[in-house]
Parts: C-alpha cells; structure tokens; sequence
C-alpha cells in the first residue's frame, strides 16, 4: 500500500511503522499555509480548524500519489469522530478517492474494527515480524517524547537561539534514518543526549525559573505548525514548557488494552473530575486533569489551547477561571484558527509571561521580608 | 543644564502616540497621530514633532516602544526597551494611581482589561476574535449615524429614553440600530442604547465572570468619549477615573519602562538620534528556502544595510547580524 499519515508532533515514529510492514510511506508536507488554504476551501465554514488542516494534509498527500491515508478517529460526544466520513466524502467529490483506515480506541469499544484495521496495516508481513515492528516504534515514541522534554526546559537557557530546535530536527532524522531494528535504540538514543548535552545553556537560579504547562485540544497542542510554534516562542522568553499531550501518552491511553497497562492519563482524568465529571468529549478531562496536575508539581502558569468554535474545550474554558482561582495558578486561553496575525497573540503571551514573572517575584520578596 | 528625557512610543492600528517623560516621570510632551496605515511615516513625524518642540533643551536617555508595531519601530528609533501593550499600559496607570484595580483599556481594534493587587498585573484579558467591544465599532455606527465621533459622547448624556440595542456583533448591532430608528426613538437615544451595547459587550467578553474591583481607571482612545464612560459607571455601578493623559497612556508605560531599564543597567540609549528621519528605512519580506519550513523573513535595511532581521525558526537570519 501506498501510505500517508497527518502530522502531529513528529512524523518519524508514523513513518517508521509503516515502513518496517513493508509500505511504501508518503509523508506530507508540513501544515503550511498552502495546506491550510486547501483545506479551509473545501471544507464546511463552521468545521473545527483540524478538520481543515487534515483535509489541507490529506490533499496534499494524494497530490504525492498517497493511495490509503491512516488516521485516528475520536471518541464521546466530540465531531472528530466523523470527520474521516466527511474527509472522504469531500475527497470523493473532489475526485481524490482514497482509502482510509482510522484508527478507534478499542478501550471505549469497537474491538472489531481495530482488529480489522490491525489486519489491514500488518499486509503480508509476519505476525512476529508485526509485533517486533510494533514494540520498535512504541519504544521510539517513549524515547523520542523523553528527549523532546529535555529539549523543551533547555530551550529556555539556550545561548544561541535555535539550537535546541535544530538538534531536535538532527535527533529526527538519526531515529529516522538510523534506526531498522529494536538494538539501534540504545545507540541512537545515546547520540541524542549527547547532542542535547552539548547544547550551550546559561541556567539560571531556581528562583528566576519559569514553567508553564499547554493544556487543550490534542492537535492545536502537539502540531507546532498550527499553533504559533508556541513552544518555541516561550522558550525564546525564557520559560520551560511542557505538554499536556504526547504521543507516548496517547498511545498508551487509546492503544494499549487496560488489562495490558494503566496509563497515566487515567491518573490525570481522576485529578480533573472535581471540574468536569462526565466525559464530554475531545480532551477537555484531560484539560483541566492536567491543570491540576501542573498546579501540583509547582507549574508557574498554563496556556490552553482550543481549535476554536471546539465545543468541548469551550466548555473547560468556561471553567477555568474558577480552577485558576482556586488554585491560584494563571491561565491564559488560546483560540487557534487560521488567522495569520499573530500580534494579538504575541502580545498576550509576552504580558502573560511578564505577569507569571512578577508574580514570583512577589512571591519570593515577601518571603524574604518575611524570614527577616 | 538640558533636562533628561525618556521617549515613549505606542504603534497601534488607529493611532501613533509619542510622549516624553523628565526623570521624574512627568510628561513633558505628548503627541496623539492617526496612524492612517503607514505607523513607520507617523513614528518618523511624531519624533520631528517633538525635536521641534524640545530637542534643544533635552537630551534623550531612553525609548521605549509598544503596540502592535513595538518591533518594527524599536528598530527604526533604536529602542532600548520594547514591551508589550499591557505591561505598558499597567505601568502607566500604576505611577499615578498605585492601588488601582482594574483598568480599562479600550483603543481602535482591540480592548483589554487588566486585573491588578497590591501593585502587579494578576489577571488580564484582550478582545481576539472580534472588534465589537472596540472603537472601530463605535466610528462605524457613528459614520452610519452621521455624526462626528467627537460628539458621539456628548450626545449620548443628551439621551431621555433607554434603547437596548444588541451589542454582541457589529452586524446584529447595526440591524438593530436601524430597528430602533424605525421605532422612532431620537439619535440621542440610540447612541446612548449603542454605548451600553460597547460596555455589555466589553464586560462580558473580557470580564468573563472576573469579580471587578475598585479603583477602577479608565483608558485608550475611546475613554475621550463621555458616553461610554456614563455606561461603564451605570454597569459596574462605581465612579471611574479617568487620567488626563488617557488616551497616551502606552506610550507613557513604554517611557517609564524604558526610564527604569536604563537606571537599573545604567546602559547608554540605543536611540538613533533626532537625524534618523533623513534615513531611507525598509523593511520588507521573503520566504526563505533553506528548509521545509518555509519561514516568511522579515528583513529591515537602513540605508541599504540590513539592521535587522527575524521570523525564521532555525536563527539563521537573525543570527547573521552581528549588532
């Protein structure tokens, strides 16, 4: 099969799994401008924006001669669940049919289905082969997330501004390139902390620190080319980020049986139930779950981030403000569409982090006076 | 002796505002310019402005800019402090009145209100999607209603009945302008009812459920307009201040930004100089190619000789000038 996959994050691990069962893999062009023009065009006016960009990406991918495209499906009460339906429909009538698998949570039901799509994605390949492949890739993407972290708190303390994106791109293209069978992990991973060590950082005191948490909707949080390149931009204030998605956790919360291993998104979920019980669809849980979280591992601050008109995050944007003030913790919402004009934003994220420093700074003075 | 000045300037989408400020944060030159969609040519001409006015009796120690065009016109003028609008604006108010609470700031296209205690910025909010809560909403309804925007105000304390008009939406507001002028209600009325429509929709945009204390100031451009403050005191059923700089307020955040940068770090200003304005300033745009990325450059000559660059993710523009 000819493959292709949307972006979310880093494409390698997706490409890599594809690879080894013996497909051949397009892998589309990054989310550009082009990619959303495309996809706003041909897409419903009141869509969510990843709708818009996946179908931008989807276009763009069968431009390249992508015959199947591989995607997640979503789960509750959230449209992304049909939104490969759609996808289709639009692609059909654009005369760009292609194959879809989607890939459903077996963990909210559907048990068939991802067996199915399981039997289709291992092709004439062996089983063991299939299950060697598998734990490869799943490996890489617990690798590739833990060296992104180190990336993401070094980033602040960078010397040279871009050295930490630069190295996260050479880290890809070693696991890209370097990496056929499970023994070359160690040696690969080894390669990237020493690139990641040798990155020249200016640190400075525990108290100057700054660390804000992203929470929101998957897609806007983990694809930097839709949101801002948000990471970025903190890193260049100075301010340690982290996520609240990542794919190791994804796949270990959707892809992995309960029975096999409990994944730390259910602890976060329990964290955020006192906000919101019921599942409502998208990852608004894990929204305010990971709000908590980060208030509770001393987190300066959180920016959250929704595709906008995203109904369930509108709904834990409405409560965050009372999470924010009883945590004492700032909160900043983000709404992402396809508005070029950053200034807005820039603004906001400047005084955001102008105020999260202030605070501290508060803070720490009238400790000192007060130990006096 | 010269005096010392500190030069702030905020570049916004509707006006370029240029003051000076002595070392004791007093404003010793104000200057408010439309910006008219050229920010570069009005910063150039407020700063001719003020070296006529005062250039050979001061001496410049200090810039600071602001507003949506802070990057590029730090550059022009050589700024040694380039902040953010709220920072900018809290700063401002704070110097006069230091246990405010809450500040609205409302100026062409974008509105914000910032949330203060004991003297720092806790909460802040700004219109983003929108610009109903904003000027623009009010100069569009006035230039439907014929009426100058400088009296808008004045008229709206003329009003006798209360016309609630829909103020979540520019196009809802206007449909229901015209409703009401149907109705046979007075321009006076109307634009009281349109005033009140600005004020809902600011507090419920922005406010968000945020509990709002006093003292509460009161900001921007439109803070010239005596209407909207009439409504802001009937909804949050408080008195509001407003500054006599009001509608300067950013650029005299940004001067005494810059005024403490420089006491703090005892730096000499990078300001360019009075004579800048007789040097050909270009900025322009182009995609770079190096990677997929496909970073849009944007790139600032001075007389022909890049100063300045950015907008590329990997630094390889913005490191290439050695300053």
């Amino acid at each position: 099969m000819i493959v292709s996959f949307p972006h979310m994050g880093s494409p390698v691990p997706y490409k890599k799994i594809f690879e080894c069962l013996g497909h051949d893999v397009i892998v589309p062009p990054v989310p550009s401008q082009r990619t959303i023009d495309m996809g706003v065009k041909y897409s419903p006016e009141f869509a969510c924006f990843p709708f818009k960009v996946l179908l931008g990406t989807y276009m763009e991918a069968i431009e390249l001669g992508a015959k199947v495209i591989i995607s997640s499906g979503g789960h509750g009460p959230c449209r992304a669940g049909f939104y490969s339906e759609v996808q289709q429909r639009i692609l059909q009538q654009l005369n760009m049919s292609v194959e879809f698998i989607i890939f459903d949570s077996p963990n909210h039901g559907g048990y068939q289905d991802f067996w199915h799509n399981l039997i289709r994605l291992k092709g004439k390949s062996s089983w063991f082969h299939f299950m060697r492949s598998v734990n490869l890739v799943y490996h890489m993407i617990h690798i590739l997330d833990q060296l992104e972290r180190q990336l993401e708190i070094k980033r602040a303390y960078e010397v040279v501004p871009g050295t930490c994106s630069k190295t996260w791109e050479k880290i890809q293209e070693d696991f890209s390139n370097l990496v056929n069978v499970s023994k070359d992990l160690k040696a690969i991973e080894n390669l990237s902390k020493e690139r990641i060590e040798k990155i020249n950082v200016e640190v400075p005191g525990e108290d100057e620190k700054i660390r804000i948490g992203i929470v929101g909707e998957i897609y806007v949080v983990m694809e930097k080319n839709v949101n801002m390149k948000l990471e970025e931009k903190l890193g260049a204030l100075g301010v340690e980020v982290e996520r609240s998605q990542y794919l190791s956790h994804w796949v270990d919360y959707n892809m992995i049986p309960k029975w096999i291993k409990h994944s730390h998104e259910e602890a976060i979920l329990k964290k955020g139930e006192k906000y919101i019980e019921i599942n409502i669809g998208g990852h608004a849980k894990q929204t305010v779950g990971h709000i908590v979280d980060y208030k509770e591992r001393g987190f300066d601050g959180i920016i959250h981030l929704m595709p906008f008109a995203c109904l369930p995050e509108l709904v834990s944007q409405s409560i965050i403000p009372r999470i924010s003030q009883e945590l004492d913790i700032p909160v900043i919402s983000f709404s992402i569409d396809e508005q070029t004009g950053l200034a807005n934003n820039l603004t906001r994220i400047e005084a955001f982090v102008d105020l999260i420093r202030n605070k501290k700074r508060r803070l720490i003075y009238n400790k000192c006076v007060a130990g006096l | 002796m010269m005096e010392e000045i500190y030069i702030g300037i905020d570049v916004g989408s509707v006006s370029t505002n240029i003051v000076a400020i002595n070392e004791t944060k007093e404003v010793v030159f104000s200057q408010y310019i439309r910006t008219g969609g050229q920010p570069l040519e009005s910063v150039k001409y407020g700063i001719k402005q003020l070296e006529q006015a005062i250039g050979d009796k001061m001496v410049v120690k200090g810039v600071g800019t602001t507003g949506s065009g802070r990057q590029l016109s730090g550059i022009l003028v050589g700024a040694d402090v380039i902040k953010n609008e709220i920072t900018a604006h809290a700063t401002a108010t704070l110097s006069t009145v230091p246990d405010v609470c809450t500040i609205f700031e409302i100026g062409g296209q974008d509105s914000k209100l910032i949330l203060l205690k004991d003297q720092i910025v806790i909460d802040f909010a700004m219109n983003t999607v929108c610009a109903a809560g904003t000027g623009s909403f009010l100069d569009h309804q006035a230039e439907r209603l014929g009426i100058p925007i400088e009296k808008f105000g004045e008229m709206a304390l003329q009003a006798k009945k209360d016309v609630r008009i829909a103020g979540r939406c520019t196009v809802f507001a206007e449909s229901d302008m015209i409703a009401k002028q149907q109705f046979g209600f007075s321009k006076a009325d109307i634009i009281k009812g349109l005033c009140e429509a600005l004020v809902r929709n600011f507090i419920n945009n922005l406010g968000r459920g945020k509990k709002l204390e006093p003292p509460f100031v009161f900001q921007g451009g439109v803070a010239a307009n005596r209407g909207i403050k009439a409504a802001f005191e009937k909804e949050i059923g408080h008195p509001i201040i407003i500054l006599p700089h009001f509608n300067v307020m950013g650029a005299i955040g940004a001067a005494i930004l810059a005024l403490e940068y420089i006491m703090d770090t005892g730096k000499t200003t990078k300001f360019r100089g009075f004579n800048m304005m007789e040097h050909n300033f270009s900025p322009s745009t182009f995609n770079c190619t190096g990677c997929s990325n496909c970073c849009e450059i944007i790139q600032v000559e001075l007389d022909d000789k890049v100063i300045a660059m950015w907008g590329d993710r990997c630094g390889k523009w913005t490191n290439s000038i050695s300053s």
